[in-house]
């Protein structure tokens, strides 16, 4: 056993890919995973007991709860865990149907890449399924890279026609919503092919399936940006204050010139804590304790910022509705953005985007679950004026409900207003 | 939270040589893990559930971690079944005296004194644990309850929340969970309830056993080899204890073997190993062809609904 040192290392070094997978049973969605899962070897022989390579057998390794099997659909993200000798991958995977946009967009949050899976065989001209629209204008707005996968290639006996002409319409759709790294790969995941063994077609000479997720790069890292870490609370010992939060973009160290909070309030960090013990750079998506050189008055929601900072009361934003309760004009929201908590309002709708046909809606009085529109929100509190592309750790924003505490908008802001 | 993940090769290379990146997994995981922890510390009554098994070792490592040097701001909570293995519960007692951390024990015994639980024979004790630990919840008014529970370990987990309201009656609602949005999570409970967080949620069995390594976590020793009398059925090999004794016709074999979990006695098998140390653990781990709650614990193999149903009702 005293080979364990080396798998050891090579997991613990190794990439993270975080995707997430749109599509519905139909187009083979949840065989797709259980295919990813049984072919890159990670599936328990007690998970796989049941499994032939029959498609409901595959599809139900997905289905975690007593109601998504009884009704044969999936309701909730399910969160799945693998890896290959290059790469650990945690698969968000959400349900496909109109209904459940709202948990789309939330494995699209956690996640880097979206896999769209589509249904060779039910793409009659090249026009694409709406649900495939919307799948992929959700990737768009997110901020998401697109792998599509064309699933049931061995329906239409691997025509590289029907392929190309599906590869065609995506590409117009990508160009129509401004998505880039858009790459598709013809599978069958009933039979395994080009998900992790190559097969089916000999014309692909392309990258399968698991290639080209451990090949993801996601957005670009944030390391080179400016600093932000919103402060979650204040430690002490006998002589120190510790401020602890995540840096959410750029990198800390001590000796750095930084502003705080709305005010942009100058400090200078003197030390930068990781785990306990005291380092010179700790980068975006490191949990740090900072002291300043002398105190400060710093609170929860404050963040600290490379100068340079801008602050705005008021931004215009996409927002996703999440909730059953629809949005009622001149209600006050609580509104999060890093670890700060505000009132806020939805002024206006400047637009509903149609997630199927890309047009843009005015007028719009009204936002119901699953809508998406261009909004302008008004804060009671100075918040960052970041944007979701520049920044997506604190250019995104959440609503909730404070009288029914529920999460009811996912936000990115597109520009501040003031 | 999405960019926390990213893995740059050059900073491998180029960083400093105290420069922390959030680049490797065991850094990554870590970082998210004390984020969520330290979200806690607006919450007046929140107390970490403590059995003394490896989850909760790892947890109360970070929570420790992530107050530091102030003392973690939590309760140490366990309820106990009165059927656990005293060597866990010693440890749970000696963690407790060392942290300094108040332990609250509270016993599903007493719930069935009191009348709140009635066993039966499809009704383990593990089930029961669920009053009892909503009994204890409301005792203390605890608002929060934080778990070592991981997504990986059974498919209702997988759908778990990392911040997951329970309701005035301590139930999970799994078609009614809130959208859980980047790390923003929505801290906001309403009189009465409670939130259950789960930091380990996207660790997996290997990753605990590569940062017990990396930390040098002490463990009960029943998770290392040892020799046990047990009796094999189904596939599983059942520990013979006081609690369990086996059948008069049973053929009681000593075998080398290790536990991968430690719950109820009643309900959780060792396997047959001779891994003596946390490296050789987890290079059986990495290996491993049966999964950690499929290969231990028998309240899980009754059904495929089972843990979704304890949760239902308030289990962790």
């Amino acid at each position: 056993m005293d080979g364990a040192i080396l798998p050891l290392r090579a997991g613990a070094e190794s990439r993270q890919v975080r995707f997430m997978t749109a599509g519905s049973v139909d187009d083979g969605k949840s065989t797709l995973i259980g295919r990813l899962l049984l072919d890159a070897g990670v599936l328990m022989r007690d998970q796989a007991a049941s499994i032939g390579d029959d498609e409901e057998d595959l599809a139900a390794l997905t289905d975690g709860l007593e109601a998504e099997r009884a009704q044969g659909i999936t309701i909730d993200v399910a969160y799945r865990y693998f890896e290959t000798p290059r790469a650990s991958f945690i698969i968000a995977d959400a349900p496909g149907h109109e209904q459940y946009t709202r948990n789309m967009v939330t494995a699209a949050s956690v996640s880097d890449v979206a896999v769209i899976v589509i249904d060779a065989s039910r793409v009659q001209g090249g026009a694409l399924k709406r649900q495939t629209r919307r799948h992929a204008a959700i990737a768009a707005l997110m901020g998401l890279d697109v792998i599509v996968a064309v699933n049931k290639m061995d329906l239409i006996d691997w025509s590289q026609e029907r392929f190309e002409d599906i590869r065609t319409a995506f590409v117009d759709v990508a160009g129509a919503l401004n998505l880039s790294g858009v790459v598709c790969v013809p599978v069958s995941a009933r039979r395994g092919d080009n998900i992790v063994r190559r097969g089916g077609a000999d014309w692909w000479h392309g990258a399968s399936l698991i290639e080209l997720l451990e090949q993801a790069q996601g957005p670009a890292s944030r390391r080179d940006a400016p600093l932000r870490m919103p402060i979650q609370a204040m430690l002490r010992d006998v002589t120190s204050r510790f401020y602890v939060g995540r840096v959410e973009a750029g990198s800390v160290r001590p000796g750095e010139s930084v502003v705080v909070g709305p005010q942009a309030y100058p400090a200078i960090i003197s030390s930068v804590r990781v785990g306990g013990l005291p380092v010179s750079r700790a980068e975006a998506g490191t949990s740090v304790a900072i002291e300043f050189d002398d105190e400060r008055d710093v609170t929860r929601g404050d963040v600290v910022a490379a100068p340079g900072v801008r602050y705005a009361r008021s931004v215009v934003a996409d927002v996703c509705w999440l909730d059953e309760t629809p949005w009622r004009a001149g209600r006050r929201y609580t509104l999060r953005q890093g670890t700060l908590e505000t009132q806020a309002l939805i002024e206006d709708i400047t637009f509903v985007h149609d997630v199927e046909d890309f047009s843009r809606r005015d007028g719009a009085s009204s936002l119901s679950l699953n809508d998406i529109a261009r909004v302008r929100v008004t804060a009671r509190d100075s918040i960052l004026a970041d944007t979701f592309a520049q920044s997506p750790g604190t250019g995104a924003f959440a609503l909730f409900d404070p009288q029914t505490n529920q999460t009811c908008a996912a936000g990115m802001i597109r520009e501040a207003i003031a | 939270m999405r960019l926390a993940y990213k893995f740059d090769d050059d900073a491998l290379v180029s960083g400093e040589a105290a420069s922390v990146r959030a680049a490797s997994r065991l850094e990554r995981l870590e970082s998210e893990s004390v984020y969520i922890l330290r979200e806690l510390a607006g919450f007046a009554r929140p107390a970490l559930l403590f059995s003394g098994g490896k989850d909760s070792a790892v947890l109360l490592h970070l929570a420790i971690k992530a107050f530091a040097p102030q003392r973690a701001p939590f309760k140490l909570l366990h309820i106990d079944t009165g059927h656990n293995f005293p060597e866990v519960l010693a440890f749970r007692d000696l963690r407790a005296r060392q942290t300094g951390l108040q332990l609250i024990v509270r016993d599903v015994e007493d719930s069935i004194r009191r009348g709140t639980v009635h066993l039966s024979a499809e009704r383990s004790r593990n089930a029961a644990q669920a009053v009892t630990l909503l009994e204890a919840q409301q005792e203390f008014e605890f608002d929060a309850l934080i778990g070592g529970a991981r997504r990986d370990e059974e498919r209702a987990r997988a759908k778990e929340r990392v911040f997951s309201h329970r309701d005035a009656f301590g139930a999970w609602r799994p078609r009614a969970q809130r959208p859980e949005l980047w790390g923003l999570f929505n801290r906001h409970i309403g009189v009465g309830e409670h939130m259950r967080v789960f930091p380990l949620s996207n660790w997996t069995e290997a990753d605990i056993w590569a940062y017990i390594i990396q930390e040098q976590i002490e463990l009960p020793s029943l998770y290392y080899a040892h020799e046990r009398e047990v009796v094999r059925r189904d596939g599983l090999l059942f520990p013979v204890t006081a609690l369990t004794p086996a059948a008069n016709d049973a053929a009681v074999e000593r075998v080398i073997v290790r536990f991968r979990t430690v719950g109820d006695i009643t309900c959780t098998c060792p396997v047959e190993s001779d891994a003596g140390s946390a490296e050789q653990v987890l290079a059986e781990t990495l290996i491993a062809t049966v999964s950690e709650r499929g290969a231990t614990r028998m309240d899980d193999r009754a059904n495929a609904a089972a843990m979704e149903r304890r949760k239902v009702e308030g289990y962790f």
